[in-house]
């Protein structure tokens, strides 16, 4: 078998990147029931793909903020995840 | 007559003088409430002097202690030898890790992780990043790569649900570079994306890789990505892809044009099946390296070749009944399997099979404390003629571990 060579792993990842881009931009983006969602259904959804779900009361509103973009960079969670886990967090 | 009349004046005038200035002084003395209502009011106006801004520093990190006991058996020829051994400290069971993270502003977010572990001092990673816009972040600095699950995700110790690392054998997981990374929505499913330029690994004289560290050894530079995909709208599936390819000689050098291809095959989902909660994870890691004439480490004068590929992964589940009202919800019961295959007819080619079961008592969300044992299995597949074969080796483990987020 033809090993792969370094343009076609680029041209794949950036064709499938283009793809899915392209999707989210054209049109497609959060579905009406994504986006009904409430800051504590997304929190217990997706802290809990990696770990635990965290006490709101572990850290300050402040903290939450920080905690927020750093998780953001780590679980590539949507804005709309982000600002809403962080808004309940912060309650 | 007129005397007494004069003392009874000076008398009461005094008398007066004293009600007065007495009434006087009780009425500018503060009241209780006032004295509160002063208080409030020196607290707003210092609240709002002091209003939140935009630039916060955060102290976090983790730390890992434990205890391992191990016996190894290792046959060779016929002959056994076993080795016993009880310790503290090592790559599973010690790790002070403080995290420093600063957000900027709201667009600006600058991580630190210094590691006291078995390595001595060292750094897990020391990066900028840049929120560009809904979807797109952009960092820099020294980061962990994005390639699989693991490394970036789960291998903290108050994360992984073992007390060990599954062997993974990827030559690097952190390097120097630049990434564009984000998650976007897409109807009811999701997808993640995160991809880089790095100064990647370096080839060594007998076909090993290493990190090339801060100063790159050619210039070329090494792509690693991983794009993610969420199908189901709770999140509760992720899989993933991952590539990485990049030249790895030294510039000049006969190996020059010398390239390594890795891919990773990541899995991610979690199901209550009431009253428990299923979590099964997994990573696949394929590497080739192109075939080449390496030098043999005894004798520098001539060479050596092989097929330099490798494989690794790992499998792992854990139950945890979640959904119990009693202390049983807090403990965790995990099995692991893992394997790694190194190049075979290499100077350090071996077959590996990791087997690891572990239950963990969650103390609260961010601590654990573990005990886990494992079992490892190793085959030299070396080179004879280049490395002494090293046989059959047998390693059997307990683990005691306690791991908490700071």
């Amino acid at each position: 078998m033809k090993t792969l060579n370094k343009k076609n792993i680029i041209g794949i990842l950036v064709a499938t990147v283009g793809i899915l881009l392209f999707l989210s931009i054209s049109g497609c983006f959060v579905s009406e029931k994504v986006a009904a969602k409430s800051g504590a259904q997304l929190w217990a959804e997706n802290c809990q793909r990696c770990h635990n779900m965290p006490s709101p009361s572990t850290f300050s509103p402040d903290q939450w903020e920080i905690v927020g973009m750093h998780m953001q960079t780590r679980a590539q969670l949507t804005n709309q995840e982000r600002d809403k886990i962080v808004d309940f967090l912060k309650q | 007559m007129k005397s007494t009349y004069k003392i009874l004046t000076m008398g009461l005038t005094t008398l007066m003088v004293t009600f007065l200035v007495e009434t006087g002084f009780a009425q500018q003395t503060p009241t209780a409430q006032d004295t509160l209502i002063d208080r409030i009011t020196a607290l707003e106006q210092q609240a709002f002097i002091q209003k939140r801004g935009e630039d916060h520093f955060m102290f976090g990190g983790l730390t890992t202690f434990g205890l391992v006991t191990n016996k190894t058996v290792n046959t060779l020829g016929g002959v056994s030898t076993t080795t016993r051994s009880s310790t503290f400290g090592n790559s599973s069971t010690y790790e002070f890790s403080p995290m420093f993270l600063w957000k900027h502003s709201d667009k600006f977010l600058m991580e630190f992780e210094p590691s006291f572990n078995n390595d001595g001092l060292s750094v897990n990673w020391a990066d900028i990043s840049y929120f560009a816009a809904p979807g797109l972040i952009v960092r820099a600095g020294y980061m962990v790569l994005p390639f699989g699950i693991y490394n970036k995700r789960l291998a903290a110790g108050w994360i992984d649900k073992v007390a060990t690392d599954p062997t993974l054998n990827l030559p690097f997981s952190t390097d120097y570079g630049v990434e564009i990374m984000g998650g976007l929505p897409l109807g009811d499913m999701k997808w993640s994306y995160d991809v880089g330029v790095f100064n990647g690994m370096q080839l060594q004289p007998d076909g090993e890789l290493m990190t090339a560290g801060i100063t790159d050894n050619n210039i070329n530079k090494t792509f690693s990505g991983r794009v993610g995909l969420l199908p189901l709208s709770n999140s509760a599936l992720e899989i993933g892809f991952s590539a990485l390819t990049g030249k790895v000689g030294n510039e000049g050098s006969a190996y020059a044009n010398t390239r390594t291809n890795m891919y990773a095959f990541d899995f991610n989902f979690i199901q209550p099946v009431k009253p428990f909660s299923v979590n099964i994870k997994a990573q696949y890691n394929i590497m080739n390296t192109d075939r080449a004439n390496y030098v043999n480490p005894n004798d520098t004068t001539q060479s050596y070749s092989y097929n330099n590929h490798s494989t690794s992964g790992f499998a792992q589940i854990s139950v945890r009944p979640a959904f119990l009202n009693s202390t049983l919800k807090n403990f965790e019961l995990t099995y692991r399997y893992a394997g790694a295959n190194s190049p075979a007819m290499s100077a350090w080619g071996q077959n590996e099979t990791q087997s690891t079961i572990g239950l963990s008592y969650w103390i609260n969300w961010r601590t654990v404390l573990k005990v886990s044992r494992e079992i490892v299995n190793t085959n030299s597949t070396v080179n004879p003629a280049i490395t002494p074969y090293t046989g059959i080796s047998n390693s059997n483990s307990w683990y005691l571990q306690f791991s908490i987020q700071l």
